[in-house]
């Protein structure tokens, strides 16, 4: 076994696990923190059908080797509640359908090893049937609805038609997706409920299979596109943290999305364009302009919320009117047009 | 109660399943899959590693095709399948599988410069994205087109029994939706069953969760012909820790775009298995690793439950990362890869006998009840012939469809079946919960009717099966009454599919008096190729069963001797 003080050191590539590391948080320290028959605490978030309320229930669990979630759940149901619902069918990364989260992080309830205190609750931001199910329907309802499947422009040619990897590197990483919902479940945008149109995390990896293939009709992207709110991503990563399939999402997936829906439905992305355009003018963001870009005559309507700002202090007109920085736009416009800084 | 009615009702969202539904569809024939899972996410399709190259597929050669055909017939089936059929489905599989798939989608990892991945050797595969996942992508797929098409799927719903019309034949499905514990009562001119051949009837199983046997359970309560049910197949080196690992296999197949596989070390840290050098057609050395494994098991360095380790040691990291995910497993482990091995054990994979079908049509002996996909009794394994069968399975039951009419279920069935799920659902005996006489099931099948069998051995299940049905099944305790994902009450419905099926199991154990492939007894280890190159078919007389033989006709393929010691026999 595998000490933490052995591990091997951090490459650049898993910078954002340095913290774990440091920690002495490893895959190896997981798999070794508890010793065969210690006992694990676990409290669990059941329905309860009395009170018709939701409602912890605690657990000891005898460790056995290299004990996964799963395996808890599992000696629970056999031993303890012998009602407890929760979902799984493979018990191997495949099927996806074991997602739970443990002290409040997401994961796959199969691939997770076990710890020595864990509270387990069923995912956010999807209704709970009972116990640790939840109910599927609302994500499967917005996938359909992108119809993530290939049309194609030119006829099949035959077998093996012409592609190779290189097209295929970003759509090949979405393949990975085994649809379990973790991403979904720790996203903060979706977490705002209705307020935003955005689609999540997992939908959009699940449109990236077919998107960012190059065999699809951009057309038919562009209209599965319109339907994402994409651009209402805030980048923050939640996602990538959490995914058990690794899949580098907001790098390989939402921002090639992004890129597409620039190029296919420019209006999508009036937002980001615009930002874009202030910078590369000026230097820096001047929020009052972003507001005009965006919202245009709108902003008409909301007057009296200006006059308020203007008497805070909080907006100057003037320096939205001529405030340049002609060297700061100048590098902005070399960042932006080279993607280097110098 | 709900009540639908439609063409054809399929029983199974794998490859077998969807593709039938893809078929109909194609057609014009309307009809529902009925998954006790989720289609495309639960039973044995996701489990496909690789995808085999038959014919002259992707510049195979004569030579190639040949090794496909034999390894098919040889070590998949020890010559207990039907090679015509065998024929016509390498040649489908050649003209129109890959095309197909490839056509709506489906990515066959490619390299940078545009060239099909492959394993090199005797015989070749690809990988769909990557190999060690192929299935995923691939059901995927299906899932989405059975969106795309329209197709109604009832998820998570359990299939309890199989309804007839008021002429005796099969016409509809009694259904239980596991959410929402409501009754659904699917009336249909035919029924397709395909649930699949990887059911959790030993301790150690790699069936999915759902997987209870049921398609057995339910075509032998209608009177279907079983044949070839002792036919198991074994994984030898699926990862022994934890439990829920048991279906996570250390891939012994030849790794894409490398000439090396994993290999297979004894107690003693000798090797024991090299899939290069042990396994004569270099692909599938399922049976051939059992044989070699039961061999360090007499000679007390390994266990079947353990005691033994598999890896890539002998392997550059890159080189098994390129195109697979054999990886992952010790990675999670935190073990180092890969240097470090991870203790295998024997998991009961799938079986190879099943429902009688005729392989030009799929019917089963019982009229209006079709069967596709690995719960038939014809050939085992791999998503191709699965998904062949989901072609055959549609063009026979268009074929019979005129004389297939919509009409009335007896209503007294559906009754019974109604209440016989309340009775399981209110249980209030002093017993165990279902979930301990399931496990109580699957131990007794690992113990006494593991990979080594004996008359003795077997008779003890039968009592104790026996002494189960009579004594526990009466009295078992629910603690949930409710109808809300109500797993309990899935459990108490399985058990007694998993029971009635293990007796059958263990009737064609005793009657199959020969050692063959990875049918090992104790008492009798002779491979007899003069009384037992037979389909062991398994008949419902009154209230017991008959056996009888049926000749395979052997146009293709055919043993080199007539009597050998299993284990001295290569396939």
């Amino acid at each position: 076994m595998v000490t933490a003080a052995t591990a091997p050191t951090p490459t650049a590539m898993d910078a954002r696990r340095l913290g774990q590391i440091e920690r002495r948080d490893t895959l190896a320290a997981r798999n070794s923190c508890l010793a065969p028959g210690e006992d694990i605490a676990v409290r669990i978030r059941r329905w309860d059908e009395a009170t018709r309320q939701a409602a912890y229930q605690d657990f000891k669990v005898p460790y056995q080797k290299w004990m996964r979630v799963l395996d808890v759940l599992n000696w629970i149901a056999e031993n303890e509640a012998t009602d407890l619902a929760y979902r799984w069918f493979c018990g191997s990364k495949m099927c996806g359908t074991c997602a739970v989260r443990i002290n409040g992080r997401e994961v796959l309830a199969c691939w997770e090893a076990a710890e020595p205190v864990m509270t387990i609750e069923p995912l956010r931001n999807l209704p709970v049937i009972r116990d640790l199910v939840v109910d599927r329907a609302p994500y499967e309802k917005k996938i359909a609805s992108f119809e993530p499947w290939i049309e194609r422009r030119e006829p099949y040619p035959s077998f093996p038609e012409p592609l190779n990897h290189k097209q295929m590197k970003d759509a090949s990483k979405a393949l990975d997706c085994i649809s379990c919902m973790c991403c979904y479940s720790t996203c903060p945008v979706i977490g705002l409920g209705n307020l935003t149109d955005f689609a999540g995390p997992a939908p959009l990896v699940q449109l990236a299979q077919t998107a960012l293939d190059p065999r699809n009709d951009p057309d038919k992207i562009k209209r599965s596109l319109a339907l994402t709110g994409i651009f209402h991503c805030v980048s923050c990563y939640k996602c990538e943290e959490v995914c058990p399939a690794s899949i580098p999402i907001v790098g390989r997936i939402i921002e090639p999305l992004k890129a597409k829906a620039v190029l296919l439905n420019p209006g999508m992305a009036k937002h980001s364009s615009a930002l874009r355009d202030i910078v590369a003018a000026r230097g820096w963001v001047e929020p009052s302009a972003l507001v005009l870009r965006v919202q245009g005559l709108r902003v008409l309507a909301r007057m009296p919320r200006a006059i308020r700002l203007l008497v805070r202090g909080k907006i100057n007109p003037l320096k939205t009117l001529f405030g340049i920085r002609t060297a700061a736009a100048e590098a902005a416009r070399r960042i932006l047009r080279t993607g280097v800084a110098k | 109660m709900k009540m639908i009615t439609t063409d054809v009702a399929i029983v199974g969202g794998g490859a077998a399943g969807c593709y039938a539904a893809l078929n109909l569809h194609r057609n014009g024939v309307q009809s529902l899959i009925v998954c006790k899972g989720l289609v495309g996410k639960s039973g044995a399709s996701l489990f496909a590693g690789n995808l085999v190259l038959s014919g002259h597929l992707l510049g195979n050669t004569d030579d190639n095709a040949r090794n496909t055909a034999e390894f098919l017939i040889k070590y998949h089936n020890q010559f207990l399948i039907d090679q015509n059929w065998a024929r016509r489905c390498g040649q489908w599989i050649e003209n129109i599988y890959y095309p197909e798939l490839e056509e709506a989608g489906l990515y066959f990892r490619r390299d940078d410069a545009g060239q099909v991945v492959t394993s090199p050797g005797k015989i070749r595969s690809v990988a769909a994205n990557v190999q060690g996942n192929s299935g995923v992508p691939f059901m995927d797929l299906r899932r989405k087109q059975v969106i795309k098409a329209g197709i109604p799927r009832f998820e998570e719903t359990v299939a309890t029994a199989l309804l007839r019309k008021l002429d005796g034949t099969v016409g509809g499905v009694f259904c239980l939706d596991i959410m929402t514990g409501e009754t659904i009562v699917v009336a249909a001119r035919a029924v397709i069953l395909a649930t699949g051949y990887s059911d959790r009837l030993h301790t150690r199983s790699t069936g999915t969760r759902e997987m209870s046997a049921d398609g057995i359970a339910l075509a032998w309560r209608v009177g279907a012909t079983l044949i070839n049910l002792e036919m198991q197949w074994w994984h030898t080196n699926d990862i022994a820790h934890p439990p829920s690992w048991q279906r996570m296999q250390v891939y012994p197949n030849p790794m894409l775009g490398s000439e090396k596989s994993a290999r297979m070390i004894n107690a003693a840290g000798e090797e024991f298995f090299n899939q290069q050098q042990d396994d004569p057609l270099a692909f599938g050395p399922y049976t051939v690793q059992l044989k070699a494994l039961a061999k360090q098991v007499r000679a007390g360095k390994a266990r079947y439950d353990g005691g033994y380790y598999a890896g890539f040691d002998h392997c550059d990291p890159a080189e098994v990362d390129a195109y697979t995910t054999y990886g992952k497993a010790y990675r999670q482990l935190g073990l180092h890869f890969p240097e470090q091995l991870v203790e295998t054990a024997v998991t009961s994979h799938y079986r190879q006998g099943g429902i009688d079908v005729d392989t030009e049509t799929m019917r089963s002996s019982v009229p209006g009840l079709y069967v596709a996909g690995g719960l038939a009794g014809h050939s085992n394994g791999l998503i191709a012939l699965a998904t062949y069968d989901g072609k055959v399975v549609a063009e026979g039951v268009m074929r019979d469809l005129s004389t297939l009419a919509a009409a009335p279920l007896v209503g007294q069935d559906v009754e019974l079946e109604s209440s016989r799920l309340d009775e399981l659902r209110n249980s209030s005996g002093e017993g165990p919960a279902p979930i301990k006489v399931k496990e109580r099931v699957r131990a007794l099948m690992w113990n006494k009717v593991g990979v080594e069998k004996s008359e003795a051995g077997m008779r003890s299940a039968l009592d104790e099966i026996e002494q189960i049905r009579v004594d526990l099944l009466p009295g078992m305790r629910m603690a949930n009454r409710g109808k809300l994902a109500n797993y309990e009450w899935l459990d108490a419905i399985d058990v007694v599919n998993m029971i009635d099926t293990c007796e059958l199991i263990i009737h064609s154990s005793l009657e199959r008096k020969e050692s063959r492939g990875p049918f090992f007894r104790q008492d009798y280890p002779l491979t007899d190729n003069e009384n037992w190159l037979v389909a062991n078919v398994l008949k419902k007389s009154g209230n017991g069963v008959r056996f009888e033989r049926r000749k395979y006709d052997l146009p293709f393929f055919r043993p080199d001797f007539v009597t050998k010691d299993n284990l001295e026999v290569v396939w």
